[in-house]
């Protein structure tokens, strides 16, 4: 057994948010053991250390920084505008955890200001956010919310100074290597090509009418599940590509199609590939598929 | 003397100017939000269900709340369209059980993170994480996504119906759920059964109760706050029936005489972000009180009686809701018909040109969207969410809920616990 190392001092700071990382952090059904290894110098829920005018006050050196919410200069904490407390807090930092779509590519919030609001790092898909310089030591956790067990992931790879692989966005490949289409139950609905007729059925995939983007979309939904139960597209919902820099794309429950052929492709599949697949898949008619799962209602 | 006191630990921060005497009592109080998100420009131009995506991003605690307001709004311009739409019976029940999750894991936050951590900390104790608070909250959350797929940020509900099409496996698994949440609610929140809770707030004897809710009112009378926190009398639910209750006479309310004043913005000269939301020109409280007195609920509506509108109402009434909401999520789980249509497609939105309003209950109070939808897309967005209602900032002559309840607090730290009753979310507050 490794020994126990110190508590690390983390600083959760938020800037232009709706607190839903927080409220998903606070879903983790073991908080209590990883709160045994962190102290938080500053957290906006739970106790901590310093308050937030404190916090801006004392600027305190941490072993990671967890910023929650897209980053514009001028936004103020307790005074305090972004431009100096969040470089300031992470200048001084050993870690920086990117919590979120909005910290990580600008989110939803990035809409009502494109010019002003942005990620840390990387406004939508470019590396030109107020940290770009620091990346090495940023770990983006993309989503919208993040899930719980990312956060709880990489503060424990950070404790026990693990290396962490990363994507071209610093995602941790072992997070969003997988595509939310891997694991979703509608799988063999996606291969011999059978669309869900309309929401609120078992069947069918929603990859053909629905909009569905768990084929090109990254991150463990369907391997993790959410609320350790469940998913989007468990649940019937089409995947909105929350984990992708792009998101939120337009006509989320829609899906573009060129000559009947979704126009967006799985990752890495070519186009003449798919549609030789799709073609042969088509060609069949597999009567399991086409039945209702389970047609006990008669 | 002017003291300005950010309030943190809330949903958000809000920043409260307070006025006060030589003794340090409040004579004035006025409350600021400072951050601003523009979510209804934002919904502008988008097809209308991509508002079933965006919504729910106005606030982490209540963002189900928004979802379930925006997919009434989309079916309301539906039928405003002329276009008959149809919901079964079983997706209006799972719609209500997710959203009656949303407020049970809210009130349960509220208690634990909000109530006894800030009334402990003036009693002089220390506080620790309230591990199993969240732990519960967190299977409350789990019992919704067993529908919704996950909370927060859900957008299951789409106009026609949910996108789920449940088993029953799934309500197996909510039904034990929900009896763990109960008894979690029996044992630690009330230290009693529910029928003892509701005999004790009948007979006046909550105080003697012995579970953390007992604590949290025996820290406010030693405070001398718990009879405190005094405003209108004025209570307003638009979601579920609508009634507006003013000096104890119910009248149903007319959503006509809703309106929004942005004369204390920044736009204006003021100094918030917050539009107040006024019922015929005055400030109504909203959220469970409300909820509560206006259907005369037994226990709470008792306990009125007593004190009035004052703290420990306001927090009985929060702690009531999370009774009564388990009883009732546990009576649609056991009456589900599953072998209901989840969903029944309505016509594409595309050929939707109308207005909709979609209001419903949430954990705070009212909550408003409206909306104009063009073909399909969305021309004009505007919500009122329920702290606009009770955390309004006022005039000297017409005082918003919150602030009426402040002014006279024997000091700033207790009018700012005051003000904590009323569970403040800044982040709704300022979309
Ligand atoms: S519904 Fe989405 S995630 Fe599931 S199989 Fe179809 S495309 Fe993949
Ligand atoms: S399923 Fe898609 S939209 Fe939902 S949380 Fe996962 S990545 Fe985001």
């Amino acid at each position: 057994m490794p020994s126990n190392p110190a508590k690390l001092r983390v600083i959760w700071l938020q800037g232009i948010t709706c607190n839903g990382n927080t409220h998903s952090f606070l879903n983790d059904p073991s908080l209590g053991t990883l709160l045994d290894s962190v102290e938080f110098l500053h957290h906006p829920l739970l106790p901590c250390t310093f308050t937030l005018q404190q916090l801006v006050k004392k600027l305190p050196k941490s072993d990671i920084l967890i910023f929650e919410g897209a980053y514009s200069a001028s936004f103020e904490r307790a005074g305090m505008a972004m431009e100096s407390l969040l470089m300031t807090l992470a200048l001084k930092t050993k870690h920086i955890i990117s919590m979120g779509s909005c910290a990580s590519f600008g989110g939803i919030f990035k809409e009502n200001d494109p010019e002003h609001i942005s990620g840390i790092v990387f406004d939508k898909e470019n590396d030109s956010g107020p940290l770009r310089d620091m990346r090495k030591k940023v770990i983006t956790l993309s989503g919208c919310p993040a899930h719980p067990k990312w956060l709880s992931f990489t503060i424990d790879m950070i404790r026990f100074d693990k290396p962490i692989a990363v994507d071209e966005y610093r995602r941790p490949k072992e997070l969003y290597a997988y595509l939310v289409h891997n694991g979703c139950l509608r799988n063999e609905y996606f291969e011999w090509k059978v669309d869900s007729e309309h929401f609120g059925t078992k069947e069918g995939c929603l990859f053909y009418a629905q909009g569905c983007q768990g084929p090109f979309t990254h991150g463990s939904c369907n391997k993790i599940l959410w609320n350790e139960v469940s998913s989007k597209t468990r649940s019937g919902t089409p995947c909105v590509g929350c984990t992708e820099p792009t998101f939120p794309k337009r006509e989320l429950f829609t899906t573009k199609t060129y000559m009947s052929i979704p126009s967006e492709m799985p990752i890495g599949i070519p186009k003449r590939s798919y549609l030789a697949l799709a073609g042969a898949a088509k060609s069949f008619h597999i009567k399991r598929l086409e039945e209702r799962l389970i047609d006990d209602h008669t | 003397m002017i003291t300005h006191e950010l309030i943190e630990r809330i949903e958000g921060e809000a920043v409260l100017d307070f006025q006060t005497d030589k003794s340090g009592a409040v004579q004035d109080a006025a409350i600021r939000f400072l951050h601003f998100r523009g979510m209804e420009a934002i919904l502008e131009g988008r097809n209308a269900l991509d508002a079933l995506v965006i919504t729910p991003r106005v606030c982490g605690i209540c963002g189900h709340s928004h979802l379930i307001a925006t997919v009434k709004m989309i079916e309301d311009a539906y039928r405003n369209a002329g276009v008959a739409i149809r919901i079964s019976d079983k997706a209006t029940a799972i719609r209500q059980i997710t959203l009656s999750c949303e407020l049970i894991q809210n009130h349960i936050k509220w208690l634990y993170l909000v109530m006894l951590h800030e009334s402990g900390k003036m009693m002089g104790e220390e506080p620790t994480v309230a591990l199993k608070a969240l732990y519960v909250s967190s299977q409350v959350n789990q019992l919704c996504a067993l529908f919704s797929g996950q909370w927060p940020h859900s957008s299951y509900a789409l106009p026609g119906g949910v996108s789920c099409d449940p088993t029953h496996i799934e309500v197996m698994q909510a039904l034990k759920i929900l009896s763990d949440v109960e008894r979690f609610i029996e044992d630690e929140v009330l230290g009693c059964t529910p029928e003892v809770f509701e005999q004790a707030m009948r007979d006046n004897e909550v105080l003697s109760l012995s579970g953390d809710f007992g604590t949290v009112l025996r820290n406010f009378e030693r405070l001398k706050v718990l009879d405190t926190g005094k405003s209108h009398g004025r209570f307003l639910v638009l979601g579920d029936k609508s009634v507006a209750m003013a000096n104890g006479i119910r009248n149903s309310a007319d959503f006509a005489l809703v309106s929004e004043d942005d004369s204390q913005t920044f736009e204006h000269g003021g100094k918030t972000y917050a539009k107040n939301a006024l019922y015929n020109g005055e400030f109504y409280e909203g959220g469970p009180l409300a909820r509560a007195l206006v259907q005369e609920r037994t226990g709470i509506t008792d306990l009125y009686r007593t004190y009035g509108d004052s703290a420990i109402i306001r927090l009985s009434a929060r702690v009531a809701e999370m009774v009564s909401l388990c009883a009732q999520v546990r009576q649609l789980l056991t009456s589900l018909d599953l072998s209901q249509p989840s969903f029944i497609p309505p016509p594409a939105i595309e050929s939707i040109s109308a207005e909709g309003i979609g209001i419903i209950e949430a954990p705070r109070g009212s909550l408003i969207h409206r909306a104009t939808i063009e073909k399909g897309k969305i021309v004009s967005y505007s919500i009122i969410t329920p702290t606009q209602w009770n955390l309004g900032n006022g005039t000297a002559s017409n005082l918003g809920i919150a602030q009426k309840a402040m002014i006279g607090a024997e000091s700033i730290a207790k009018a700012s616990l005051i003000f904590r009753t009323f569970d403040v979310c800044s982040v709704c507050t300022t979309h």
